[in-house]
């Protein structure tokens, strides 16, 4: 095992609804040309490829194939990694885990999602459309029973039951869904990469927008973008020599359980606010990084919450505070920007998701923040040692923990 | 590279209707091989799937095999591609230090899919390509072969000749889809054009497939087998998407993967050192197209010794005694499978296909159109 670092990130120059300007491999080049900009490589110094991104949201399979020759990657080795909300950083991951093995010295993931060339909900409906067809053959009733919702609409169906359950064991109403999601928007509109902005949005501006599925409000919901992000790796002795600032992996790690699509079959399935896979995923993460006391030892922290309500469940099950704390870390203001233990400082997913880069885009945020190069007033006040990246999709089930430092971890 | 990582066991099933749901035919791999190894799930460090969301008509297809393959609470992951990119990787987490065992899950149900070639279809520039629909998996391994009879000289009962020969080494393997006894070049020659000069015959057959593969550290390894079989190397290699542009009659990436897997396993000859190949040609001019590639034979004399028998599994290097792809192709499971039965061939458990004592062998797997990319793995015992 040797240390590995992040020693280059990119970003396509902006993060919208609709990027009709570019194709889905131009997307891409943009995001690899930054990438290259800002850690001074070239395509000759890489040595491999990871890429991910969900194939099912553009209707282009294998999109690596298609989009080879504007990756900078003809005649290297690539890896193409899905894993649903996660792959951003299932294939960042992949990446580590390449330089980490000792055979390679430099390697780059690449991300995207165009969701204006598909349709998001459609694909995700795909996810259990197989099981539906099966339950229909068989004439089983599925419209009886309050199991529908689980089918409602993609995932914001299956979401409510999550909500409901999180707000129910923490205390916390849906009031505090709204500020979180007000809070996350305001820190958007600091960040030039993010998607959904609005520098003065208020909880009570939140709760003027309609339920979508209660307790889910329109306003507490990703919005549905293209964009692609690109993160460079290195080895401890290649970072030394190319990279003026690095953040240093100390720990990845990732778990998953029981697929689950809330209450489609009621009291035999696992509670979708459970996520025993978030909780032994972070276990084995601060084992890895050394971490005893994740609540002192971690900065800041970015949490995949395709759905507000999930900054504050994942802050929980991550271990960064008691059960029914969360919330009241946010009522306190410690989760601000320049608050104690700044979450979501760039916006979160819940504005900003391109569902291949969202969860890689968690660690590039914490890389970022730790070398001080976030953009555009979202780098927190305070100096950020460890940080904590947190990915989830699947059907409610996958978990992904990346934990980043300053200085590589004394192995 | 030395003894770091190895495979223990295999377990893996071919035919044109298995029959089973994904889950049943995943569970059944798995559960197979873990009794085959005397172990449990929970001896299991991380697991690796392949499979492909368009073949699986559905997204994030791994999403309700998790508990079917044992992984439930594990840490999990998917490669989307061929599965013996699931093998390298599985070898990089090992190498890494984190685990120590790792499970390769791969599989592909083709068997009755509306048409096989649609996930290659879903593949192509979608603007373009796709729309047009001139240029599909068949058409262009049609470009393909004609490309590669024209340079070599060939007329299309060589193809016959070839795929005679492929055809008839599978039919004695029980592991494969299209066993036909008795094949020969006149049964071929019979069989219908599917995209001219490409007949039914030269091609692959769309089969239901899984397969199963426990790797671990040398220390582990030694734990779980007396007989491990060794990862000696890998690489991987990319070719341009405009195929236009490329020169369809070789196989470049298949060439840089190969010399990057023979790098770090230390083979310098790899002609004489390799005593066994076993690729994925999914249509008949292409496992000797890539035998040549990888230094195995002469690019002149390999489309003649192959067709002929030559690189037979009494040769001193045998080229697919399986029968290869051309007998059996479980998209994303193909490349696992040639692995798999380089494992068989080490251990010396190939029964009826069996290619003498090979100490050295060679596995490879592609994905995309007409080889666009190719990953080589090279096993010792």
């Amino acid at each position: 095992m040797r240390n590995v670092a992040i020693v280059g990130v990119g970003y396509c120059p902006v993060f919208v609804s609709k990027r009709n300007d570019v194709s889905i491999p131009e997307m891409i080049s943009e995001a690899i040309h930054n990438a290259y900009l800002n850690c001074g490589l070239t395509p000759e110094d890489v040595d491999a490829f990871t890429f991910g991104n969900m194939h099912t949201f553009e209707g282009v399979n294998m999109p690596h194939l298609w989009s080879i020759d504007h990756l900078t990657a003809l005649g290297k080795p690539v890896m193409r990694i899905a894993t649903g909300g996660t792959t951003g950083m299932s294939a960042f991951h992949c990446a580590y885990y390449h330089v980490a093995s000792g055979l390679y010295d430099v390697v780059m993931t690449i991300t995207f999602e165009k969701h204006s060339e598909g349709d998001a909900q459609v694909g995700l409906a795909g996810i259990i459309t197989p099981e539906i067809m099966t339950m229909l053959s068989l004439g089983i009733d599925l419209t009886g029973g309050s199991g529908m919702g689980g089918l409602g609409g993609g995932s914001a169906g299956g979401i409510s039951f999550q909500a409901t359950s999180y707000l129910h064991h923490s205390g916390a109403g849906i009031e505090h869904i709204d500020a979180e999601a007000a809070l996350e928007r305001r820190n958007a509109a600091k960040n030039p990469y993010a998607h959904l902005k609005d520098p003065e949005c208020t909880a009570e501006k939140i709760a003027q927008t309609p339920i979508v599925s209660y307790p889910i409000r329109y306003g507490h919901i990703c919005p549905t973008t293209d964009g692609a992000t690109v993160c460079i790796l290195a080895s401890e002795e290649k970072a030394a020599r190319i990279a003026d600032k690095a953040a240093w992996i100390h720990a990845v790690a990732n778990c998953t359980t029981d697929a689950t699509t809330g209450n489609l079959i009621e009291g035999l399935i696992t509670d979708p606010a459970e996520q025993m896979s978030c909780q032994l995923a972070a276990k084995k993460a601060y084992e890895r990084a050394g971490i005893e006391d994740p609540r002192k030892e971690i900065d800041l922290v970015e949490i995949y919450n395709g759905f507000a309500h999930q900054t504050l469940m994942f802050l929980e099950k991550l271990g960064m505070c008691e059960v029914g704390e969360a919330h009241k870390m946010l009522e306190r203001g410690e989760t601000e920007i320049d608050g104690r233990l700044p979450v979501n400082a760039s916006g979160g997913v819940v504005s900003t998701n391109s569902i291949g880069t969202s969860a890689l885009n968690r660690v590039t945020e914490c890389a970022l923040q730790i070398m001080g190069k976030a953009e555009g007033g979202h780098q927190v006040p305070k100096k950020v040692r460890k940080a904590l990246a947190h990915g989830w999709g699947g059907l409610m089930q996958y978990n992904t923990v990346t934990i980043l430092g300053e200085a590589p971890l004394k192995r | 590279m030395d003894d770091k990582v190895a495979i223990v066991g295999v377990n893996y099933a071919q035919g044109d209707d298995l029959g089973l749901t994904r889950e049943r035919l995943c569970f059944n791999a798995v559960r197979g091989l873990l009794d085959q190894l005397g172990i449990d799930r929970h001896a299991i460090d991380s697991f690796i799937l392949a499979s492909n969301d368009f073949l699986e008509g559905r997204t994030i297809s791994n999403v309700f095999e998790d508990g079917p393959v044992g992984a439930y609470l594990k840490d999990e992951t998917k490669v989307e591609m061929d599965g013996i990119n699931a093998v390298v990787y599985g070898a990089l987490r090992i190498l890494e230090g984190n685990y120590d065992t790792a499970l390769i899950i791969a599989h592909g149900l083709c068997g009755h899919q509306v048409s096989p070639y649609l996930q290659v279809q879903y593949s192509l520039d979608p603007t373009y390509d796709r729309q047009l629909g001139l240029l599909n998996e068949l058409s262009g391994a049609a470009l393909q072969a004609k490309a590669y009879l024209r340079r070599h000289g060939l007329d299309e009962g060589w193809l016959d000749r070839a795929a005679a020969w492929e055809l008839s080494c599978g039919a004695s393997n029980d592991k494969v889809t299209r066993k036909l006894e008795g094949v020969d070049e006149a049964k071929v020659s019979s069989s219908a054009y599917l995209y001219e000069p490409l007949r039914e015959l030269h091609c692959y057959p769309p089969t239901d497939g899984v397969c199963a593969i426990v790797m671990a550290s040398a220390g582990r390894a030694r734990e779980l087998t007396d007989r491990p079989v060794w990862i000696r190397g890998f690489g991987s290699s990319i070719d341009s998407y405009y195929f236009a542009g490329r020169d369809l009659a070789v196989s470049p990436s298949a060439g840089e993967a190969a010399r990057r897997a023979y790098a770090m396993a230390g083979v310098d000859d790899p002609a004489s050192r390799i005593d066994l190949a076993e690729v994925s040609g999914l249509f008949a001019y292409q496992a000797p197209l890539l035998a040549a590639a990888m230094g195995l034979a002469g690019e002149e004399e390999a489309p003649h010794r192959f067709a002929s028998g030559e690189m037979g599994k009494d040769a001193p290097l045998s080229l697919n005694p399986s029968g290869g792809a051309l007998s059996a192709h479980p998209v994303c499971a193909t490349g696992a499978v040639r692995v798999a039965e380089a494992f068989r061939q080490l251990r010396g458990e190939a029964g009826a296909v069996q290619a003498g004592e090979p100490k050295l062998a060679l596995a490879h797997g592609q994905d995309g159109l007409c080889l666009q990319q190719n990953t080589v793995v090279i096993l010792g015992i």
